[in-house]
C-alpha cells in the first residue's frame, strides 16, 4: 500500500480544528458569507456552530458554490481556517445534527484508530 | 429512504436486506463448523476504505479477512476521485477520507457506449461502490458488481454509522439480544441490519437452525452463550442458570447441558462448570 493510498481526510467539526493544524481535513459546513474584500475567501458555519473561514482556490474567477451545504476538503491553517483543496455541494438540506453526532463517533478513540485511519 | 427501496443493495431474500438479490442465503444443510463459499458470497458489509486495506490475507490465494472474519461483499460510500473508463472496464479511484483504494467495474462494451455517463457518474461525486476484494499481483482492488450516484447526502453519513454498527456486531454480536427492544427494533422494516451474519460468513444463522430441533430449555441455553463475549473459559453454569433460570430448577438445566454435551454441540472448557458452544 503506497502512502497515497493511507493519506486521510477525517470529516471534523470546528471544535476539532486545533488539534488537526498542518493535517488535511474534510469540513461539513454551511454557507455563511463571503469576504466582501477578497473574493477568495468566505465563511462557513461547521456542524458544531463554530465559524470558520475558508480559503478557496486562487483560480482566477470567484468562487460561487451552487449548494448552501458544503463539504470543504483542505488543510487547516488555524484553530479558524481551513485552505480549500477541493469542495463538493452537498445540496441544500442537510441534518447538521446528523453530521455532527458522526463527526464526534468517528473521532471516538474505540473507533477512530480501528476504522477511520491507520 | 426510497432509494433504499429500489436499490438492489437492499433487497433479496431474507426479508430483512444485507443481503445481494437472487441467492438463498444459507444451504439448510451445512455443517456445524464448516462454511462454504456460496454462503460467504452472500454477505455484504459495509466498510471504509481504511478497511480494505487492512484486510488481511494469509497467502495470495486466500480468502481476505477484517476483524478476524471472513470478507464476502462490501459496500463502500465515496468520492470518485477519477473515473477512467478502458476498453473492457471503469477504474474508479475511491476516497472516503479514510484512504484511497481502486475500484474496478467491468462492463459490457455491448450494451454501454460511453460508460462516463452510466447511471449519471461524474468525477468528484459520491458514489456507492458494491463489490468484493480482491488482490492482483499484490495490489488490491474492488471487483465491482454495482456503482450509483448518492443523491441524498445524508447516505454518507448514514454509511459511517452503519459501518461502525457493522463492526461492532460483528465483534459483538447483534444489538440487545433476545430483548423486546430488539425484538421490536428488529421487526421495524426500517431497520436493515439484523444479525451479524449479515455483514459476515453467517455463523449465527447456520447455528439457529442446526440448533432448532432443540428442545425450548436447550435452545434458550444455547441463544444465551451465543450471545456471551467470546472467551476462552466460556460461560459459567450460575450465569446461564441466571438467563434461562426462570422456572427451570437447577436439575433440569444441568440434564439440558448434558443433552447439549452428548449432541456435541457445547463442551466443558476449564473445569465442570464452564461450557462453550462447540462451534
Amino acid at each position: 500500500m503506497s502512502a497515497l493510498e493511507r493519506e486521510i481526510s477525517p470529516r471534523v467539526n470546528a471544535e476539532m480544528l486545533p488539534k488537526w493544524i498542518g493535517k488535511t481535513v474534510r469540513l461539513t459546513c454551511k454557507l455563511l458569507n463571503f469576504d466582501s474584500e477578497s473574493e477568495r475567501s468566505f465563511r462557513v458555519e461547521a456542524s458544531d456552530g463554530g465559524q470558520v473561514v475558508i480559503q478557496a482556490i486562487n483560480t482566477g474567477e470567484p468562487f460561487r458554490p451552487d449548494d448552501i451545504y458544503l463539504e470543504v476538503i483542505g488543510k487547516v491553517i488555524d484553530a479558524t481556517t481551513i485552505s480549500m483543496l477541493g469542495c463538493i455541494g452537498m445540496g441544500n438540506e442537510l441534518d447538521m445534527k446528523l453530521v455532527n453526532d458522526t463527526v464526534i463517533l468517528i473521532h471516538d478513540p474505540r473507533f477512530f484508530g480501528k476504522m477511520f485511519s491507520y | 429512504m426510497s432509494q433504499y427501496n429500489d436499490s438492489s443493495y437492499y433487497s433479496g431474500g431474507g426479508g430483512g436486506g444485507g443481503y445481494i438479490a437472487g441467492g438463498s442465503p444459507f444451504s439448510q444443510g451445512g455443517s456445524p463448523g464448516g462454511r462454504v463459499r456460496s454462503d460467504i458470497s452472500h454477505s455484504l458489509r459495509p466498510v471504509k476504505i481504511s478497511q480494505l486495506n487492512k484486510a488481511t490475507q494469509a497467502h495470495a490465494d486466500a480468502e481476505f479477512r477484517l476483524d478476524d472474519v471472513e470478507l464476502g461483499n462490501v459496500s463502500v460510500v465515496a468520492q470518485a476521485v477519477s473515473i477512467q473508463p478502458q476498453a473492457t472496464n471503469c477504474v474508479y479511484h475511491l476516497d472516503d477520507g479514510t484512504g484511497r483504494f481502486e475500484a474496478r467495474h467491468w462492463v459490457d462494451q455491448e450494451s454501454e457506449t460511453n460508460v462516463l455517463n452510466w447511471g449519471g457518474l461524474r468525477e468528484s461525486m459520491y458514489v456507492r461502490v458494491t463489490g468484493s476484494l480482491k488482490g492482483f499481483h499484490g495490489k488490491r482492488y474492488l471487483n465491482t458488481v454495482h456503482v450509483r450516484p448518492i443523491t441524498d447526502k445524508h447516505e454518507i453519513f448514514f454509511h459511517e454509522m452503519e459501518a461502525i454498527t457493522a463492526t461492532l456486531t460483528v465483534e459483538r454480536g447483534p444489538p440487545g439480544g433476545t430483548g423486546p427492544k430488539a425484538t421490536a427494533a428488529s421487526g421495524s422494516k426500517d431497520v436493515t441490519m439484523t444479525d451479524a451474519s449479515a455483514y459476515s460468513a453467517p455463523s449465527t444463522s447456520v447455528a439457529q437452525d442446526q440448533y432448532a430441533h432443540l428442545p425450548k430449555l436447550q435452545q434458550a441455553i444455547v441463544r444465551f452463550m451465543m450471545e456471551q463475549p467470546p472467551s476462552p473459559e466460556g460461560t459459567h453454569v450460575f450465569a446461564i442458570a441466571r438467563a434461562v433460570g426462570d422456572g427451570n430448577d437447577a436439575q433440569k438445566i444441568s440434564a439440558a447441558l448434558d443433552q447439549l454435551m452428548d449432541e456435541g454441540l457445547v463442551y466443558t472448557t476449564s473445569d465442570d462448570n464452564h461450557f462453550t458452544l462447540a462451534n
